[in-house]
């Protein structure tokens, strides 16, 4: 489908949606995607970001504000923004009764590619995600990765300009996310804008051109990966306190040379520094004056996660750390 | 058109490859036509007045059809759709949302057909015949099925409302009294005054009463055109709702 849209891919202004009950699932949220980009939304379950989604796609009114996306209004002309966008939600929207390449074929149906153009759209798109093997098996015999991708073709029959990816790699193994990396890299580089919601950390500074950080339906962050992590600081050294006082930990190292930041979260500090590697010595030197006997202390370099505790208080991903990490034992 | 077709096309295969969805409507049918015949066969001899010479398996016949066409496999469908997502891959297609209904409906007509030749000739096996000839029992065949469509609206119509698949499954319940409520095993006179009446308030019982005379009496004009009337006015009722609960999804 040829682009007839010059202005932001995705542009959307103090965007809310309030569900029954007062739940503000989004708030005022205010975005603007330029054409060509992978732009990620990067937020932990119930952050929003599916609601969001939901919106930009037609799939639900927003109660208030107003978003534009491939040049068209989601509310004064969503038929029009259905024709110029592909979506793949979260939950893998396919028909189990039906084979890989009837699928496609009924989805190039629906975006008006009929008889011999919809056979070989379906069959150039089962090539691309690498699914021609399996075109005429029932899509219930498909493994997890398979579905994933036979839905991210499904999104592409008509070349949409804009692709709409809820959580793509959500439940996959490894493997089959790096699969769906490729795919998405693959897209964008014919011009194809991205717009990709995500909870992996790891995910969204891989993939992503820039992004937002969204938590309780407010956009807490935006930038390039490297922009947001950058504005950190240096290193980050989490002290794992372990029981001990957090008030006394903080006061012991709040004055440490070099030191750029402090953030305190549940059972742990992470301090931000000018070279944090060189500063375990004297962390370690403060605690044992002060008898502080903490836990573990690592040092690595700031990552997406310490800039979305640094903007909601908390870490993204509790007890999985995506970080190496150079762990120093505190006698 | 093309999507409504498209969609019709998908659900109609959908039919033919998922038999385990079909074959339990069609044994209760076929149950009920046994069991009943095996008890009241005696009661009611061909020689009964309302039975003009036949078997009371003729008499069954049409309460038998009516169960054959009348599931919720349509909004069974539905809502596992909406379920699985698919449902919403639809719904973010360039289409109208109404061929999605239409679309379920026009298997719903396939599979009523199949279900109804399927009952009818089960019947004839039992020893009724089709009074009305061949032409007849095409129309008890595709009057039936316009029944099984208006059904099928109403599943939609309680699979899009409520969203739950249980829910969906036991619509079929609200049907029961519907059906046994209607002059199932004898006629309107035969029947106790507040059976009559609850009978003769039921429109279910005309669209029995209509397949009956097909089989049993032969051409009835005024029967006939209340059956058609009575199966067309619930089906548009239940179709335009069913419309109107996916036009307001989500909205």
């Amino acid at each position: 489908m040829s682009s007839t849209n010059h202005g932001p891919a995705i542009e959307a202004r103090a965007l809310r949606r309030t569900f029954k009950g007062g739940i503000e699932a989004v708030r005022d949220i205010e975005l603007t995607v330029a054409g060509g980009e992978v732009f990620g939304f990067l937020g932990p379950n119930g952050a929003g970001k599916t609601t969001t989604v939901r919106m930009l796609c037609t799939l639900l009114p927003p109660t208030s504000g107003a978003a534009r996306v491939a040049g068209a209004d989601v509310v004064a002309d969503p038929a029009l923004v259905r024709r110029r966008i592909g979506v793949a939600l979260q939950e893998i929207g396919l028909d189990p009764v039906q084979t890989g390449r009837e699928l496609l074929e009924l989805q190039c149906g629906l975006y008006g590619l009929a008889g011999r153009r919809a056979r070989a759209r379906a069959d150039e798109l089962l090539e691309l995600v690498g699914l021609s093997d399996a075109a005429s098996r029932r899509i219930k015999t498909y493994s997890g990765g398979m579905k994933r991708r036979l839905d991210l073709a499904s999104a592409l029959v008509h070349s949409p300009e804009v692709l709409f990816l809820d959580e793509p790699t959500t439940g996959l193994d490894p493997a089959s996310r790096l699969t769906v990396w490729d795919e998405v890299r693959r897209i964008n580089a014919t011009g194809t804008t991205v717009f990709l919601t995500t909870q992996y950390l790891e995910e969204a500074d891989k993939l992503c051109d820039r992004l937002a950080i969204i938590d309780g339906g407010r956009i807490v962050a935006e930038g390039t990966p490297e922009r947001l992590k950058a504005d950190m600081g240096h290193d980050v050294v989490s002290v794992s306190l372990n029981g001990a006082d957090p008030a006394a930990t903080q006061g012991a190292l709040g004055d440490l040379p070099g030191l750029e930041r402090v953030i305190a979260q549940t059972g742990a500090l992470a301090l931000y520094l000018e070279d944090g590697a060189a500063s375990i010595a004297e962390i370690v030197r403060r605690l044992d004056r002060e008898g502080l006997e903490v836990g573990a202390i690592s040092v690595a370099r700031p990552s997406l996660d310490d800039v979305f505790l640094q903007a909601t208080g908390r870490r993204l991903v509790e007890g999985e750390e995506e970080r190496e990490r150079e762990e120093v034992a505190v006698p | 058109m093309t999507e409504t077709l498209l969609l019709g096309r998908r659900a109609v295969r959908e039919v033919a490859r998922y038999p385990e969805a079909t074959i339990p409507t069609l044994f209760i049918p076929l149950f009920f036509l046994a069991v009943n015949i095996g008890q009241v066969s005696k009661t009611f001899p061909s020689t009964t007045s309302f039975l003009h010479g036949q078997g009371y398996v003729a008499f069954q016949l049409p309460v038998s059809l009516m169960f054959a066409v009348a599931t919720a496999t349509s909004g069974l469908a539905l809502v596992t759709e909406i379920d699985n997502g698919y449902f919403d891959k639809l719904l973010v297609a360039p289409i109208r949302r109404s061929s999605i209904i239409l679309g379920r409906l026009a298997a719903d007509l396939v599979r009523g057909i199949g279900a109804a030749a399927f009952v009818l000739l089960a019947g004839l096996a039992f020893g009724a015949h089709v009074e009305s000839g061949v032409a007849g029992a095409l129309v008890i065949v595709l009057l039936s099925a316009l029944f099984g469509v208006a059904y099928a609206g109403f599943a939609i119509l309680v699979a899009l409302r409520t969203r739950n698949v249980q829910a969906t499954n036991t619509s079929f319940l609200l049907f029961f009294p519907l059906l046994f409520l209607t002059p199932n095993f004898v006629p309107f006179e035969r029947l106790t005054p507040v059976m009559e009446t609850l009978a003769r308030l039921n429109p279910v019982s005309y669209v029995i009463v209509g397949l009956r005379s097909l089989v049993i009496d032969g051409w009835d004009a005024g029967k006939l055109a209340v059956c058609l009337a009575v199966t067309v006015g619930m089906g548009a009722v239940l179709v335009a709702l069913s419309l109107r609960a996916i036009a307001t999804y989500d909205r």
